[in-house]
């Protein structure tokens, strides 16, 4: 019983780095095609009265990169079913010219206005409609979250890092007596604290095998029904199988740490 | 001969230098040479022990063992010269959670030996010391003196160049006590160990020639 307490006292902490870690890796990658996606659907609609073409766009203002025509049979046919072809030829012929225009780069409110002002100069421009507003309080939004989660588990990752640290020292008092004789005899240091570094790297792989279950559970079970957009449309991304090498690495070089640190606060000779 | 043991004006002392055990003590030993240590109860023959094996560092003078400057030793150093060391502590020292066996065996574990050697070399000490039944038991099962052989079968087990053994008899009758004579004997006449023990009650049967130091009042002193 106590043995497994123990053992729990090290792998649960390090389990919540290793979840932390993995956690972050899988935030990251879900959050950048968020993002890619934030500027692909970022656009400009703009209305005018004569066609317009890429080199005009791109003269008018610079951060355009690319334009797509909005077919203006296709806009008829959605508001005129029925009407027969003459008729939505004349309607055609009214219609205004619709383009989609896209950007370089992902631009703050000011700057769009700006671009709106330099489109407007061409006469035939007629009306810019942007979607900055909503996109760039919803991208801040999105900034804010994924900073304050960096923090949140920076700290979880120091708060457990102490924990391992302590459970080590309850460990070394546990073999302190075999490790001090070993010296004694001029056991080295790897002999000496054999032990301790065997527990460790067991730890380790058992705390990366249970964390990998858990992500692995969310990907292939839980992502699926979990009616969350964002997830469900990520589900490769979650969980890795290069993710089992990222974190098998991670707890090998914490507990190595851990293990030092344990081994060299001992006191050898007295003064 | 050369020297083995070199104490110059050699002082020990714990809580920072405060607390003088042994002070000004000047000796050397040579290799092969046999000596007891005795001295009244808490005179500091455990401490100077202490130091011989680098645990406790000299606070003032000099102390010089198997050519190691003790007062300035690097650890790795420290190390190398330990596995010439045949330890045999007052309270045994031994592992509670190893088998007899293994902790007869814990020079030549930490030497590298072979399995096999280990194996072999375990069963040959612990017939010296009368302990071959008890092989597979663990120390807490053991009485007080069979502990204390064990420990002595430890500190033999790699033919060290030096023993060192506190009160090696203690805790053992006139028979028991005789047979870790002889083993020491046989290790100094045979195989040029260099013995120092200490102990309350020098053997009245001894074959060999030895010296005898006495500690008393921070002193060490050789009685002729
Ligand atoms: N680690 C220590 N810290 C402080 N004082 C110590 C320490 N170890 C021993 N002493 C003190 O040093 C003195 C000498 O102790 P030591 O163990 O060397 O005596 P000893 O001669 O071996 O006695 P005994 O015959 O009873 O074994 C004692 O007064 C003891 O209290
Ligand atoms: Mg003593």
């Amino acid at each position: 019983m106590k043995f497994i307490k123990n053992h729990l006292m090290f792998i649960l902490p390090l389990m919540a780095i290793l979840l932390g870690i993995e956690f972050y890796l899988v935030f990251d990658r879900t959050t950048d095609s968020y993002e890619e996606g934030l500027k692909e659907r970022y656009s400009m609609l703009v209305v005018s009265k004569e066609p317009i073409e890429f080199s005009t766009f791109k003269s008018l203002e610079n951060h355009v990169s690319s334009v797509k025509e909005i077919e203006r049979e296709n806009i008829v046919a959605k508001v005129a079913k029925g009407i027969d072809d003459s008729a939505s030829d004349e309607i055609i012929m009214a219609l205004p010219y619709f383009y989609e225009v896209r950007l370089d780069s992902y631009l703050d409110l000011d700057n769009l206005e700006k671009i709106k002002a330099n489109l407007k100069v061409n006469k035939n421009i007629k009306k810019v409609e942007t979607f900055g507003s909503s996109h760039g309080s919803a991208y801040r939004l999105f900034k804010f979250i994924k900073f304050t989660l960096k923090l949140f588990l920076f700290f979880i990752s120091i708060v457990s890092l102490f924990l391992i640290i302590k459970q080590m020292e309850i460990w070394k008092y546990a073999h302190k007596e075999r490790m001090q004789v070993m010296e004694i005899f001029g056991a080295p240091l790897m002999l000496r604290s054999g032990i301790l570094f065997k527990i460790a790297f067991l730890d380790a792989f058992i705390a990366t095998f249970l964390t990998s279950l858990v992500f692995l559970y969310v990907k292939l079970v839980w992502a699926g029904v979990s009616g969350i957009d964002i997830i469900v449309k990520n589900q490769e991304k979650i969980f890795k199988m290069s993710d089992i090498g990222i974190l098998l690495f991670s707890a090998l070089f914490i507990v190595i740490i851990a293990v030092y640190f344990v081994v060299f606060s001992a006191k050898g000779v007295e003064e | 001969m050369s020297n083995v043991i070199t104490a110059s004006h050699l002082t020990l002392a714990y809580n920072n230098g405060k607390t003088e055990i042994i002070k000004d003590a000047t000796f050397s030993i040579k290799q092969g040479e046999f000596v007891f240590i005795t001295g009244p109860s808490g005179s500091g023959k455990s401490t100077l022990l202490k130091a011989l094996y680098g645990q406790l560092k000299p606070s003032e003078g000099d102390l010089v063992v198997g050519g190691l400057d003790l007062t300035n030793v690097r650890q790795g150093r420290l190390q190398e010269l330990r596995t010439h060391l045949g330890i045999i502590f007052q309270d045994y020292k031994l592992v509670n959670e190893w088998t007899v066996a293994k902790n007869a065996i814990l020079p030549l574990m930490i030497a590298g030996y072979t399995i096999d050697v280990q194996e072999t070399q375990a069963q040959r000490l612990l017939k010296h010391v009368k302990l071959s039944e008890h092989a597979d038991k663990y120390p807490l099962e053991l009485s007080g003196g069979e502990q204390q052989r064990v420990g002595v079968a430890r500190a033999l087990s790699k033919n060290p160049a030096v023993i060192l053994a506190d009160e090696p008899t203690g805790n053992l009758d006139d028979y028991s006590s005789n047979v870790i004579w002889d083993l020491m004997e046989n290790a100094c006449e045979q195989l040029d160990t260099t013995v120092l023990v200490v102990t309350h009650k020098i053997p009245s049967v001894f074959s060999l020639p030895y010296r005898h130091f006495i500690i008393e009042s921070k002193g060490v002193y050789e009685v002729h």
